[in-house]
């Protein structure tokens, strides 16, 4: 499995000739990736007469190339009009669309392309020296371990909660108990479900996502002539082309940022089950701890874009290398790649790169080379994209409300979800209005259940003894991080306080 | 977008993954006269993309050559299926265009934790599909060589077994060889067969508990089997460790469990059966035809589901299964619900 | 109202809308341990541990803003829910509107439905002004989706009398 220079170098200009499934399916990937309620998984679903009917090497370039650009995809509405169009993208509109109403909406979606592409063009190099290494990862990260990371992601409803502590925190503990509602994990015992079967799996992410935020937000953005403020509006039609490099050069100069944020979404993705949502909370929250300027989070803070953005993209390519390295799909895209493997006859696992090397390491040569025309042909688009945000709320605000409560239907196609998302739009108003963090919110209902689980299952194997979530040194290691990455910014604080006593 | 460049999803489901060649698909042969006249839907409880899916694909892809008809498969899982049950038994007229294809292991299981809102006379299954016997098994890095190495652990220590969910009756199977023979195990639901492999593969769980389909289709350099629930091992060395087959669980515990399997069946409304006998009878011949046909032994292999696992059952066949997992069910209730009863 | 107590308002914090989101998280919290009272641990643990502090946030929340009612530091208006004043009717109109598009999808399909809404809710947030910008957009607007949603991704949507006419075409 050790990395082969021969292989690579021919396979990579190999890939280069399939441009022209490459290019059709990045379009397709930013269209779906943006569109709340789809995502590459359910496309590939979708599509999966055209795939099935390809040639096994041009389908996997296809879906490798649209579940990358679907992920960048997701940021764009994330950044314009505050609507995330995965649940990877949620960190995204913290930082992305305070910069947009401030009218830097082209810089905003320059500087998330740049650290989407170069923490994606990364990660997948590091995962192509590092596969076999990695694959590790999924066998010492269990359920006590990933209890930690997720508080790691959970304790950034503190750090959103800083502004107004009590109220933030409110916010977030509500998300954890709406989160919680469904079925146990374990004996599946339904619990606040009002009656409804259609809760019995939980509440479902798109809904929820997209009442919390598109549906709120296009009653709220009714308020103003468009989205921009007054200084934005004057800002975005100056701008030109000049912004775009400006963006540009804003993620270039953060590159060390872009390498360890990207670097924490490659080991989170390689986690089966864990996904981009979790890594970009984490990324966010690390970006904030680890900081200069704290207090700029969430203000339209370049890092705090760049951070999630990274990370998600770093997940893309963690997620397949437990595929192909042992069999099992780190995530919902990967496990739908496997079915189409299969398919055609591919086994993976250990023996793919015996059998198949090419293919192997196909994957990545196709991530590899995805990124690169994938920045080439959007970030010219960025200039025309950012004109969104001019377009008149009279006619913004019914669109978003149509076209993402569809949305929330597509995943599982029950009208109940639509419903649901009106719900979650009322809650998320009434948040917004009286300064609830929504996105406080959302960190509950998408962390909660998976913590849940995780714990659930650690408890449920150690039979109700709690010090078994101290019972590994990698996860006692891992708690010290979590309780230092927590304290540190209170410690820092402290220390800022007194330096200013005494002069 | 998928019209311009191939037959599209739902059409192409109605033509069937095993027909295989990705020609466009006839429609509906409406001409014909008195039943079927039009496409027969089929409600699914489970995902697409799922086994059920696949192995309906294959079943309906040679069934549409002897009705005539096309079949529209939609899928409603969540629940554990039971959403798929409500809305059929809810929504879905009572008149033969309407069939269910559900899995009766897990799913009679599901009514025994809790009763869904119809009636369980309300509807009947008619005609198995397939049999998939549960089987116990390790990771190819395990310690346990065989079920004996396993028994003998688990009289020391609790052992930790990865299942897709507690009212399964793969979880059942290894409740009732604990019970048998003193070993403790300790179950640990993973929601799905992935997860289950997943969690035995990276070796937080001690061995695993699954329908032999999905462990089989790994590869004993991945997965070795130790034990199977049923009346033989039909699939051999697909299902072994170290070379040796895995042995049933009467046959090595001289216990007399009923063979604990998934097995997936189409299921209908009584009513609908009252109502038109003459619809259920052209269904019950045709379904009987495609289990002799060559182009299905075909679709079959090429979903990689083994084709021992295909057995056909009739109404009075899944009556008795149905019958023997809620008994054995029953029993084991307290341990799936969590609560002493 | 006279204006002697309008400008005390504008002084004092409102909090009455503030009060809501923790009012209804209470009520839902409540509801949920009412619905696993008698379940296995399992079911509980998690949500009596999440619950129980919920709870107690609420309860510092209330304590507070009882203060501020009392020390008269904020009132009980609930005016920073539904500000600024003037958008009040529209909001509503809108709230209906979006709830009558999600319960007629069923009935008009998705096609029809969706056109209506977005007709209606251009007209109402332009004042009526708009009508050709509303119309030409609101038609081609449904009719993309219609052609993405129905057609290209055969999403499962309600079919209403558009889509069965259209059938014979896809």
């Amino acid at each position: 499995m050790e990395f082969d220079w021969d292989i690579f170098a021919p396979l990579f200009a190999h890939t280069l000739t399939f441009w022209w499934v490459i290019i059709p399916a990045i379009f397709l990937g930013l269209v779906v990736g943006a569109i709340p309620g789809f995502s590459a998984a359910n496309t590939i679903i979708i599509l999966l007469p055209l795939t099935l009917a390809m040639d096994v090497e041009v389908g996997l370039i296809f879906m490798v190339a649209l579940y990358c650009s679907s992920r960048m995809g997701a940021g764009i509405p994330a950044i314009l009009v505050n609507i995330p169009g995965t649940a990877g993208a949620a960190a995204t509109p913290l930082d992305g669309y305070p910069m947009t109403r401030a009218g830097k909406g082209q810089q905003a979606l320059a500087i998330s392309f740049v650290s989407s592409t170069a923490g994606g063009l990364l990660t997948t190099i590091v995962a192509l020296l590092a596969m076999p290494w990695l694959a590790q990862v999924a066998f010492y990260l269990h359920s006590v371990e990933m209890i930690v990371v997720m508080l790691f992601g959970i304790s950034l409803i503190a750090t959103i909660a800083a502004r107004d502590t009590l109220k933030g925190l409110i916010a977030g503990f509500l998300g954890l108990m709406i989160g919680a509602i469904g079925a146990d994990a374990v004996y599946a015992t339904p619990r606040a479900t009002f009656g409804f079967l259609e809760l019995y799996d939980g509440v479902p992410l798109i809904p929820a996502l997209v009442g919390l935020f598109a549906v709120s937000e296009a009653f709220l953005v009714i308020e103003g002539e468009t989205i921009l403020s007054g200084k934005g509006q004057d800002l975005m039609r100056k701008a030109g082309w000049a912004e775009t490099m400006e963006g540009v050069r804003a993620a270039l100069s953060r590159w060390w940022h872009i390498v360890w944020t990207s670097l924490i979404g490659l080991v989170i993705g390689v986690v089966p089950g864990a996904g981009a949502s979790i890594a970009a909370f984490v990324a966010y929250q690390q970006s904030r701890t680890f900081s200069k300027t704290p207090e700029l989070y969430g203000t339209g803070h370049i890092e705090g874009l760049v951070a999630p953005e990274s990370a998600n993209n770093g997940v893309t390519s963690g997620t397949l290398i437990p595929l192909l390295v042992i069999g099992i799909p780190g995530g919902a895209t990967a496990a739908i790649m496997l079915v189409v493997l299969q398919y055609h006859g591919v086994t993976v696992g250990p023996e793919l790169f015996i059998e198949n090397p090419e293919l192997a390491y196909g994957v990545f040569t196709a991530m590899a080379v995805t990124y690169a025309l994938m920045i080439l042909t959007i970030l010219p688009l960025s200039r025309y994209m950012s004109r969104v945000t001019m377009v008149s709320t009279t006619y913004m605000a019914p669109l978003i409300i149509a076209f993402t409560l569809v949305g929330s239907f597509v995943p599982r196609e029950y009208l109940f979800d639509m419903y649901l998302a009106f719900a979650f739009g009322v809650l998320g108003y009434i948040a917004r209005k009286t300064g609830y963090h929504t996105a406080a919110i959302l960190i509950g209902v998408i962390l909660g259940p998976l913590l849940e689980q995780y714990f659930l299952r650690a408890m449920k194997m150690s039979q109700g003894d709690l010090t078994v979530l101290f019972s590994s040194s990698l996860a006692n290691i891992l708690w010290v991080l979590l309780i230092l990455s927590v304290g540190f910014p209170y410690a820092l604080e402290y220390r800022r306080k007194r330096l200013k006593e005494r002069e | 977008m998928t019209k311009f460049w191939a037959p599209s999803r739902r059409s192409f489901v109605k033509g069937g993954l095993a027909a295989a060649g990705l020609s466009a698909v006839p429609f509906s042969s409406a001409l014909s006269a008195g039943f079927p006249d039009r496409n027969i839907k089929v409600y699914v409880p489970t995902r697409e993309g799922g086994g059920a899916d696949r192995n309906l694909r294959a079943f309906t892809g040679v069934w549409k050559k002897y009705l005539k008809t096309n079949f529209e498969p939609s899928f409603y899982p969540g629940a554990a299926g039971r959403v798929g049950y409500e809305t059929y038994m809810g929504k879905a007229p009572a008149d033969c265009y309407n069939l269910l294809f559900g899995n009766m292991g897990p799913e009679m299981l599901n009514w025994v934790v809790k009763k869904p809102s119809f009636s369980l006379d309300d509807y009947f299954y008619f005609a198995r599909v397939d049999v998939d016997p549960s089987v116990v098994f390790v990771s190819a890095k395990s310690p346990f060589r065989s079920i004996d190495d396993v028994i003998a652990e688990g009289k020391k220590r609790t052992l930790n077994v990865g299942t897709s969910r507690l009212a399964h009756p793969a979880s059942i199977g290894i409740l009732a060889v604990g019970e048998h023979t003193g070993a403790k195990f300790n179950l640990i639901p993973l929601s799905g067969g992935k997860n289950t492999i997943a969690g035995v593969v990276t070796g937080e769980m001690d061995l695993g508990v699954l329908p032999s389909g999905s462990v089989s289709k790994k590869g004993v350099k991945v997965l070795r089997s130790l034990l199977v629930f049923d009346e033989k091992n039909r699939l051999g060395a697909r299902l072994s460790s170290f070379d040796v087959n895995a042995p049933t669980a009467n046959d090595h515990f001289g216990t007399k469990l009923p063979p604990l399997v998934s097995a997936r069946a189409f299921a209908i409304q009584k009513r609908a059966v009252d109502a038109h006998p003459d619809r259920y009878k052209a269904m019950n011949d045709t379904i009987l035809k495609v289990f002799g046909d060559p182009d299905y032994k075909k679709a079959v292999l090429k979903t990689k589901a083994p084709w021992e696992n295909i057995r056909y059952g009739d109404a009075a066949a899944c009556k008795t299964y149905a019958e023997s997992i809620t008994a054995i069910g029953e029993r084991f209730k307290p341990l799936m619900t969590g609560k002493k009863s | 109202m006279t204006g002697d107590s309008m400008a005390e308002r504008r002084e004092k914090k409102s909090i009455g809308g503030d009060l809501v989101i923790p009012v209804a998280a209470l009520v839902f919290t409540l509801y949920y341990f009412s619905t696993i009272l008698d379940s296995p641990w399992t079911a509980q643990v998690s949500a009596f541990f999440v619950g129980a502090i919920l709870i107690a946030l609420i309860a510092a929340f209330l304590v507070k803003s009882a203060r501020q009612i009392i020390r008269k530091e904020a009132s009980w208006h609930f005016d920073t829910l539904v500000s600024p004043p003037g958008l009040v009717l529209r909001r509503l109109l809108l709230l209906v509107l979006t709830l009558a598009y999600i319960a007629l999808i069923e009935w008009g399909g998705f096609t029809l439905t969706s056109f209506g809404f977005l007709f209606l809710a251009m007209l109402l947030l332009g004042g009526g002004r708009n009508f050709r910008l509303a119309l030409l957009l609101s038609v081609s607007l449904s009719l993309v989706g219609y052609l993405l949603f129905i057609v290209a991704f055969e999403t499962r949507f309600p079919v209403g009398p558009f889509e069965a006419l259209m059938k014979p075409l896809f």
